[in-house]
């Protein structure tokens, strides 16, 4: 048997092509590589890509009607702007503390208070409310907010009104103080930057033609509407092409369609094994695009991690003894 | 009340190695890599890069059990190679590949901006 020398590489050379960016999307093509790479990447950004969130919280004076410990998981769960984590670190590997985050490198300080003056309106508690002690991180709501007050675009009324943390009656108040800590998904929920992350298959749809000619235009049309979602397309001549590949799901309703019509082959679908069409929706803590580069850096990191180290192994007597390098 | 801490799930103990490995004592060049603390992302990726080396003869891993955090990655290769080489050999491509991503990533969002303004 024919095999190459040990220690030539086998490296791959990914590809990639951006379809869509924005703040908190994007849409890329990821070619060249196989589904363990795409789906370790999908994995580490929902699971392993830090942000801030707040994780401890004290309560002052709480009259409103929820509880205090749903209160601050509510305050938990409020996407807080994270550009900064990666280079922040863990409350419990901070040495500045004693890991009770009380200090600049792995914890930031929020404050809210509020009471229902008596007005006949019930008063609304939102993350605008609270109040930053570190101007890099603070609710997401308020850092568009500011965003766009400071670039003079025409007022969004969704920016400004934050996110509803609990609704106080005449009287009632909520005073607390709340510490922000970095964390990843896998620790908490809260802490995943990612709203949604999915991979598919590039789909290869290949009509045969000359079977496809022998149908009449019924025929095609009942056909081409056999697919649940509109992925062909049928001219007024009679000529059926692959309008949208993409909005494929893999149902095989159009094969199934065809062997029912008795012409089985009529059209071939194979997911292309290399290519993938990436879909990314973050929470707004960081962009699109943060969220793709740190999560290759986390990956990367895990992997140097898991590099061996001189005396991992157990090259005792009988190992040496049974042979090997 | 006696429930784990959640770092426990992610955060290697003190005293425990990240990475260890035990020869087979009945095949030559076969061996069995114990990773604390990762899970599918890293097994997963790890075992397909060592199927792409063709003096693997075997490469699988497994997650023992959901509780016990670590995965077990097994590799036997033919005599020209050895697991640990196999492993590291991997373990470095993968770390190359994904250094030539991030770049890539880098050219084509300056692409994706070039195009995005000429579109304008």
């Amino acid at each position: 048997m024919d095999r190459p020398a040990a220690g030539s590489s086998y490296q791959r050379f990914p590809r990639v092509r951006i379809r869509e960016l924005k703040d908190d999307y994007a849409k890329f093509e990821l070619r060249d590589t196989d589904a363990s790479i795409a789906n370790a990447l999908r994995r580490v950004m929902i699971a392993e890509v830090p942000t801030v969130a707040i994780d401890l919280v004290e309560i002052e004076v709480n009259s409103s009607v929820l509880n205090d410990e749903f209160i601050a998981h509510r305050l938990g769960l409020i996407p807080l702007t994270s550009a900064a984590a990666m280079q922040m670190r863990f409350s419990r590997d901070c040495d500045a503390c004693d890991g009770d985050g009380s200090c600049e490198y792995c914890s930031v300080e929020f404050n809210l208070s509020a009471r229902a003056t008596d007005s006949d309106q019930t008063l609304e508690v939102t993350s605008n409310d609270l109040r930053s002690a570190d101007p890099k991180v603070c609710p997401v709501d308020q850092a568009r907010a500011y965003q766009l007050a400071l670039s003079g675009n025409d007022y969004d009324p969704n920016a400004e009104r934050g996110i509803l943390i609990v609704k106080l009656r005449r009287g009632q108040e909520l005073r607390l103080r709340a510490i922000a800590r970095k964390g990843i998904g896998k620790d908490h929920a809260k802490w995943s930057p990612a709203a949604t992350v999915t991979f598919m298959y590039e789909p290869d749809i290949l009509i045969n033609e000359e079977l496809m000619d022998t149908l009449t235009f019924d025929e095609k049309r009942s056909w081409v509407e056999s697919s649940p979602t509109k992925v062909f397309d049928l001219s007024a001549n009679g000529k059926v092409t692959v309008c949208d590949a993409e909005a494929y799901t893999y149902d095989d309703e159009v094969i199934k369609k065809a062997e029912a019509m008795g012409k089985p082959g009529l059209v071939e679908i194979n997911a292309k094994e290399d290519s993938f069409i990436f879909t990314v929706e973050t929470t707004g803590a960081i962009t699109a695009y943060e969220l793709i580069m740190n999560a290759i850096t986390v990956l990367r990191q895990k992997l140097d991690a898991i590099g061996l180290q001189d005396d991992d192994g157990d090259l005792g007597e009988l190992g040496a003894h049974l042979g090997g390098p | 009340m006696n429930a784990p801490d959640r770092y426990e799930r992610f955060v290697v103990p003190e005293g425990t190695k990240k990475v260890s490995y035990e020869r087979d004592t009945k095949i030559v060049n076969a061996a069995s890599f114990t990773i604390e603390r990762e899970d599918h992302t890293i097994g997963n990726i790890v075992r397909m890069q060592l199927h792409r080396d063709p003096n693997v003869l075997f490469a699988g891993y497994k997650l023992p059990h959901p509780l016990q955090y670590k995965i077990i990655v097994r590799i036997h290769t033919t005599s020209q190679s050895s697991p640990t080489q196999a492993y590291t050999q991997a373990v470095n491509d993968l770390d190359k590949e994904l250094e030539y991503l991030k770049q890539a990533f880098e050219v084509e969002k300056n692409r994706y901006e070039e195009r995005a303004k000429q579109g304008f």
